[in-house]
């Protein structure tokens, strides 16, 4: 019913309809819109804030990965996260990582029910281009080594060490209110007979190219979406392509209290492609139908 | 005998520590206040491009924390006394920084 669709719209649109006029009303008090760290508005795609000098952190970050082809499939991994940042260009993150596996009845793999510690990783960020009142545009390098135990996709126990090389961009696009987020990545990884076939190291990769648009619907609430396009390779180098992925989503941010926030993040695969299933519309050999990112915060 | 690498190695260093005096006495000092939670003044002035420092003095009985994510950084200082802040050179424009303890004392740093 068109009177029905158009109240759900209304209802659906109160809330940012009430914020973005409440927004509109506060825009000049600088209390109220102060700057922001854009780090974590994107979802999964990263801002280019380290963080101000003296900062810590204690964060619980979890990624999880939903659907498979076939049967059922739930894989997350939660990190542990401390931050810290020792002056205005470089910040540290490192932890623990726990992972959990829920696979039942999904082709070419054990099924497993378990929760393991299954690695450790640290991160290291560097800003390169700075945001100031005369340039929106900020960019920050970060490299982010991980050590796993746990295989992320499958579970299984692995010797399995990888390198996350990022690109961080964002662009101001109004003062303090709309963010353009942009990431670039490089992921080469290592996993050490992972088939138990005596086969030595398999090295594959990953690189990507992400978009977000995030805004300020009220001063402690961001929203927005993100779109990001994955393509995996057999090789440490991008040697043999075997699959792409494009996801797409909602993310949000929460300040919850002066030193408290979350961020959630949801993206589907709308478009993939398997070289090994060449009829497919989805990659579902390399990558999950969807997954979600959720974090907590505290900072001290 | 010293070799013509240890030379020039020897020569730069004394170069580098010849040229720190010279960084120091272009580093700008700012003083501000804050007393019944109100900075003073509320606008401070520091010259563009050279590093700063900061001088907090908190005149209050209780501890403010300095926070602005514009100059990226955060410091607690405690009830009467003094933080010293170092910020890197800035490029000119406005920088806002509030009391994270007491959101309602506000300040801006001008940088010409």
């Amino acid at each position: 019913m068109p009177n029905t669709r158009c109240a759900r719209a209304i209802i659906f649109a109160a809330p940012f309809i009430v914020a973005a006029g409440f927004g509109a009303r506060a825009q000049d008090n600088p209390a109220f819109y102060r700057d922001v760290e854009t780090k974590y508005i994107f979802g999964f795609t990263e801002g280019s804030g380290i963080g101000l000098e003296g900062e810590r952190e204690f964060s619980l970050e979890t990624v999880a990965r939903m659907g498979k082809r076939d049967g059922r499939y739930w894989a997350s991994e939660t990190k542990l996260e401390y931050e810290f940042t020792p002056n205005q260009y470089v910040q540290f993150e490192l932890g623990p990582l726990v992972s959990t596996h829920v696979i039942k009845d999904v082709t070419d793999m054990d099924n497993r029910n378990q929760l393991a510690m299954s690695g450790f990783f640290g991160e290291v960020r560097y800003l390169i281009l700075d945001r100031g009142p005369s340039s929106p545009l900020a960019i920050t390098l970060s490299a982010e080594p991980e050590w796993h135990r746990i295989d992320e996709t499958s579970g299984a126990r692995v010797k399995n060490f990888g390198l996350e090389l990022k690109i961080n961009a964002d662009l101001e696009l109004v003062k303090n209110r709309l963010y353009l987020g942009g990431n670039l990545l490089y992921e080469p990884e290592a996993t050490h007979d992972p088939d138990g076939i005596g086969a030595g190291w398999e090295k594959e990769s990953t690189g990507g190219i992400s978009g977000a648009l995030s805004y300020r619907v009220l001063p402690s609430m961001f929203v927005g979406a993100e779109i990001w396009y994955l393509r995996h390779y057999d090789g440490a180098w991008f040697n043999t392509f075997t699959g792409d992925a494009v996801f797409l989503g909602p993310t949000a941010y929460f300040q919850l209290s002066r030193k408290v926030f979350m961020t959630a993040a949801w993206n589907v695969q709308i478009h993939g492609r398997d070289v090994d299933d060449p009829g497919s519309t989805l990659n579902l050999a390399e990558f999950s139908r969807q997954r979600g990112k959720l974090k907590l915060a505290v900072e001290f | 005998m010293i070799s013509t690498n240890a030379k020039t190695v020897f020569a730069l260093l004394l170069l580098a520590a010849s040229s720190l005096p010279a960084s120091a006495q272009q580093t700008a000092t700012v003083t501000i206040s804050v007393k019944n939670h109100h900075f003073q003044p509320a606008q401070i002035q520091a010259p563009a491009k050279v590093p700063i420092e900061l001088h907090v003095k908190n005149l209050d009985p209780t501890p403010m924390e300095f926070e602005s994510v514009s100059l990226r950084v955060e410091k607690v200082v405690a009830g009467n006394s003094e933080g010293i802040i170092r910020l890197r050179p800035l490029e000119p424009g406005s920088y806002n920084f509030f009391d994270d303890f007491n959101q309602q004392t506000n300040g801006v740093l001008v940088v010409r």
